[in-house]
């Protein structure tokens, strides 16, 4: 097996790629690749090496564009690599990082793809929702024990690999995403998906298997685009089960209640930030004779819907007062059955993927 | 039966050519099969070219249509990729890990009475280069790529070749019959145009 240096010299390389892969390197020395190598290099490769540190000095590949650190002994990613200001790529899986081992300035690189899958984050660090061009972000089988609210900084993700984590909540934030086409959200410790999930309008793929679900919101019909979903292994509920819990809502909520049902116009200028963000999560209440809203006092009821004539699903409705009934039933008595949901045509979520 | 003589198959192309004999036969030898399968070590600039994957779902990946006896095809799981609960309408399965590690969830066919949870008979983690074999007769499985990390690739052979088969809901044991499709053939993309009621789930 060849040693750190004198590897350097007998790695090809082609066109403006460096593959130092599998090569055993305990250390990684730039000054072994000449400047005009450094320069011309846009992708290069080291994974599946020794390396316990990345160099600041990999900062003189100014012209790097993909990275790969994945498959090494990486406690830190080094201060110089926010200076490779044209990466779009950095895959650093299979590493020991955690929260603590992102530079200060991680946040002001240009990245498209990061993957740190295979880590001990147990959060997403701050730096990382600052990466306003990122489109595709992994973070699985790492130790998450939560989303944090700021992921809907980043406007431009498209994929979000959370897979195989600690997680136990999902973050209405999430919803703000306005480009996510693909959530994993599979193998961690959630008992209750979000209805505002439902204003993912993108949202093509859903992975959801092996959670805590018992049933999922009643919105989740309203995801046209959506071709996959995976529920398996989840205690979804399979007997009816009538539950009426009614908390009386409270100031905050009615104010709410009051400014959006009667569409008293609001801006950020008029208060708080976080009052602005509560309205916007306001929900419509599925009674079609109730042209009411409610935030997060409801009833809530789960009830049986035949998908595609293929699959029971339970799925909660929620309705602003007990008084309200909900849009599939007109006799409030037959509850207790599962009812053909006429609203779900059947080209919705054709592929449902719960077997 | 008769075996044919034990070559080892160095390349793909020369497992290939193996199992077209094999499979002039109208009858086969599982073991024998099997083992040709297990002998050829996974190379993967030889399967490159098939190996096309899709961000959102495992994919299927036709290589050899083996004189009408049998298909051999490739397929892609990125991380987190599984199946549903399938049958094999009545033909024989081989799967061969070329990359990465699979689970196998092996399930009874649920009986006619039972209205509840289909239970697991068995689960295993298929290794890089070996060989699992099913039919009907020995049950229904799920396959999974469990890893958050790693992809997997894995290469099958289905004698005779069919085109549908039979999906099971694991709560209820429920089935379906879906129609399977090819997202390349012979290296090439083969987008399909798909009907509203068909789904690719194998």
């Amino acid at each position: 097996m060849e040693s750190q240096e004198g590897a350097a010299a007998a790695v090809a390389t082609r066109d403006c790629v460096l593959d130092f892969s599998r090569l055993s390197l305990n250390t990684f020395n730039v000054n072994n690749v000449s400047e005009d190598r450094r320069r011309d290099t846009r992708q290069l490769f080291l994974n599946y090496n020794r390396l316990s540190s990345l160099p600041s000095s990999v900062s003189l590949f100014c012209n790097l564009e993909f990275l790969d650190i994945s498959n090494n002994g990486l406690t830190a990613i080094c201060e110089g690599i926010t200076r490779l200001t044209k990466l779009k790529t950095l895959l650093a899986k299979n590493n020991r990082l955690d929260e603590f081992s992102l530079p200060k300035e991680f946040g002001s690189l240009q990245l498209e793809v990061l993957n740190f899958s295979g880590n001990r984050f147990q959060e997403i660090p701050l730096q990382c929702t600052k990466l306003l061009r990122l489109q595709s972000l992994s973070i699985g089988g790492n130790r998450l024990k939560s989303i944090p609210a700021e992921i809907e900084y980043l406007t431009s993700l498209e994929m979000l690999y959370l897979g195989g984590n600690l997680i136990s909540d999902i973050p209405p934030e999430l919803a703000h995403l306005p480009y996510l086409t693909y959530l994993v959200l599979c193998d961690n410790r959630i008992q209750s998906v979000p209805p505002q999930l439902a204003r993912l309008h993108s949202l093509r793929s859903l992975s959801l298997h092996n959670n805590l679900l018992t049933y999922l919101p009643r919105e989740i019909l309203s995801l046209v685009h959506m071709q996959e979903l995976s529920l398996r292994g989840n205690p979804l509920v399979v007997r009816f089960v009538k539950e009426m819990i009614y908390d009386p809502p409270s100031l905050l909520e009615l104010a709410g209640r009051t400014i959006k049902s009667r569409n008293i116009p609001y801006s950020p200028y008029d208060m708080p930030s976080n009052l602005v963000r509560y309205l916007d999560l306001a929900s419509k209440c599925p009674n079609p004779k109730c042209a009411g809203v409610y935030f997060d006092s409801c009833v809530r009821q789960i009830k049986f819907v035949d998908f595609c004539g293929k699959y029971r699903l339970p799925l909660m409705h929620y309705l602003c007062s007990p008084e309200c009934t909900s849009p599939c039933s007109s006799n409030p008595q037959s509850d207790a059955e599962s009812e053909e949901e006429n609203s779900v045509p059947a080209d919705r979520l054709q592929r449902v993927l719960l077997g | 039966m008769e075996q044919t003589e034990v070559v080892k198959p160095e390349t793909l192309d020369e497992l290939i050519a193996v199992l077209h004999k094999i499979f002039e036969s109208d009858t086969i030898n599982v073991e024998e099969v099997q083992n040709i399968m297990e002998s050829y070590e996974s190379k993967p600039h030889e399967w490159t070219k098939y190996a096309k994957f899709d961000q959102y779902r495992y994919t299927r990946n036709l290589v050899d249509e083996g004189n009408g006896k049998f298909n051999l095809m490739i397929l892609c799981w990125g991380e987190g990729h599984g199946s549903s609960i399938h049958d094999h309408t009545d033909s024989h399965c081989f799967l061969k890990l070329l990359q990465g590690q699979l689970k196998e969830t092996l399930f009874d066919w649920p009986d006619r009475k039972s209205h509840g949870d289909m239970v697991q008979k068995s689960q295993r983690i298929l290794q890089e280069n070996k060989v699992a074999y099913i039919n009907d007769s020995i049950g229904l499985h799920r396959v999974e790529n469990v890893s958050h990390t790693e992809c997997a690739v894995s290469l099958h052979l289905y004698s005779p070749p069919f085109e549908t088969c039979q999906t099971f809901d694991q709560r209820t044991g429920h089935k379906n019959t879906v129609k399977m499709t090819f997202w390349s053939k012979h290296g090439e993309r083969t987008p399909y145009v798909s009907n509203l009621s068909e789904s690719d789930l194998k």
